[in-house]
């Protein structure tokens, strides 16, 4: 037993100073690293084999399976929010766009409906105006028809003034009263 | 000084009695410091896992959160470089990667770092190639060996480059495991070397006199220890990394060997 472990230092060996003596002058003798000491290679190779072989069983049965499901499910969420979102959007968008529509239309009925009015009022005006533009022309065409007559008639009138005074200033000048044949030839010769 | 080596040393805890096999020979099944580091890292990691996925929400904890950031980094890692089939080579690289996690770690916090056992990372570096193996020679046969035949070299320098790719093959797990042996042994052994000068030049600033400009030496290899402690937790993770990446890649060669090639 003792002599194939010439190469540890044996903790607690009951079995004297000699045997941990040699050990110790073995270990610090050899100059080498303990990683060369192969004697305890196979212990911890087998060891480190059969560690990685049941973490590769629990990885691959358990924790891999376990955290794929929730970051598939968390992948599930988020994609499952975003498509909500998404519609989401879609319907807002879709109701400005018909919210807008309907604005768009008030305001298109509003435009109309002004214009209409404006239509309306200055039709009325027009009319009104032109009635009152008749009334007024007839009157002032009548005022002309009494205005016309009112000269006609003065015009005649003046004929028979000149005429008069004609008579009057021959009568003065000559001492004779002018025929009213002399006065009609003097009125044409004028 | 104590000595920076000495952390390495294999120490029995329990001695159990020898067993002979009929292969393998006398095989000590004593349980020693690295049998129990590695229980820690082991029974860590499952607690860990566990207390993840037992009650795993939709909307994560912080627990859950921290475990499924490396479930995820693996995942995508096994995605990205295998491809369709990684998810079923993830649970392989997982835990490999985990393993190597969790002993790298805890070898911060324990006396004793099971990754710093050439005889763990040349196991972890002869299972991935075994893998690489079995899977290669399940899914492509004897088409397995096209994966040394460089369609793209000109036809005489075929053989040659072929030759080349052939042994880089065979170093694989060489390279795997020492790689991982060596950032885990230099690190340690720089932490402990430096340690030591803290004490030692510590010791010698106690003694008085022209001693006490040791007191600053020893400030600043104390410093040095803060920043190599750091610096290791970042080669802890590093490595688990590319442990992981250097198994998927050689997984993705046999995996696609057709669509590679």
């Amino acid at each position: 037993m003792a002599s194939t472990h010439t190469n540890h230092a044996v903790p607690a060996s009951v079995e004297a100073d000699l045997h941990a003596e040699t050990a110790t002058a073995a270990e610090h003798g050899s100059g080498g690293l303990p990683q060369f000491q192969f004697e305890h290679w196979a212990g911890q190779i087998g060891y480190l084999l059969i560690l990685f072989v049941i973490l590769y069983v629990l990885v691959s049965k358990v924790f891999a399976p376990r955290l794929r499901k929730v970051m598939d499910e968390r992948a599930d969420t988020i994609s499952n929010a975003v498509a909500t979102a998404r519609q989401v959007q879609a319907e807002a968008a879709e109701q400005a766009a018909l919210a807008q529509a309907e604005v768009a239309k008030a305001r298109a009925d509003a435009r109309a409906m002004a214009a209409a009015a404006k239509a309306h009022v200055t039709e009325d005006a027009n009319s009104r105006q032109a009635a009152e533009e008749a009334v007024v022309n007839a009157r002032i065409a009548e005022a002309e028809t009494a205005i016309g007559k009112t000269r006609d008639a003065a015009m005649a009138n003046v004929a028979t003034i000149a005429s008069d005074a004609a008579a009057a200033m021959v009568e003065r000048l000559t001492g004779k009263a002018a025929t009213s044949a002399e006065l009609a030839t003097a009125k044409g010769a004028v | 000084m104590a000595d920076p080596i000495h952390q390495f040393q294999i120490q029995k805890v329990i001695d159990l009695p020898d067993v002979t096999l009929p292969v393998l020979g006398t095989v000590d099944l004593a349980v020693t410091n690295s049998h129990i580091a590695m229980t820690a890292a082991f029974v860590v990691i499952v607690g860990f896992l566990a207390a993840v996925t037992s009650n795993a929400q939709v909307v994560p904890g912080r627990l859950q959160a921290a475990g499924e950031g490396l479930f995820g980094l693996i995942d995508n890692l096994a995605d990205s470089i295998i491809g369709q089939e990684g998810r079923k080579y993830f649970p392989f690289v997982f835990t490999l990667f985990m393993l190597i996690l969790g002993m790298n770690i805890l070898g911060l916090f324990l006396t004793f770092t099971a990754t710093s056992q050439l005889a763990i990372t040349v196991t972890f570096a002869l299972i991935t190639f075994g893998l690489v193996l079995v899977v290669g020679f399940a899914k492509n046969g004897l088409g397995f060996f096209k994966l040394f035949w460089p369609m793209g070299a000109p036809l005489a320098l075929r053989p040659v480059v072929g030759l080349i790719e052939f042994v880089s093959f065979l170093l694989r797990p060489v390279t795997l495991a020492l790689r991982l042996f060596g950032n885990m042994l230099g690190g340690h052994v720089a932490l402990k070397i430096f340690a030591g000068f803290v004490v030692s030049l510590g010791l010698l600033g106690l003694g008085g006199g022209i001693g006490l400009l040791a007191f600053p030496v020893a400030a600043l290899s104390l410093g040095m220890v803060v920043a190599l402690t750091a610096l290791e937790f970042l080669v802890a993770f590093l490595q688990a990394f590319v442990f992981a990446v250097l198994a998927c890649i050689y997984l993705n060669d046999v995996v696609n060997l057709d669509h590679a090639h």
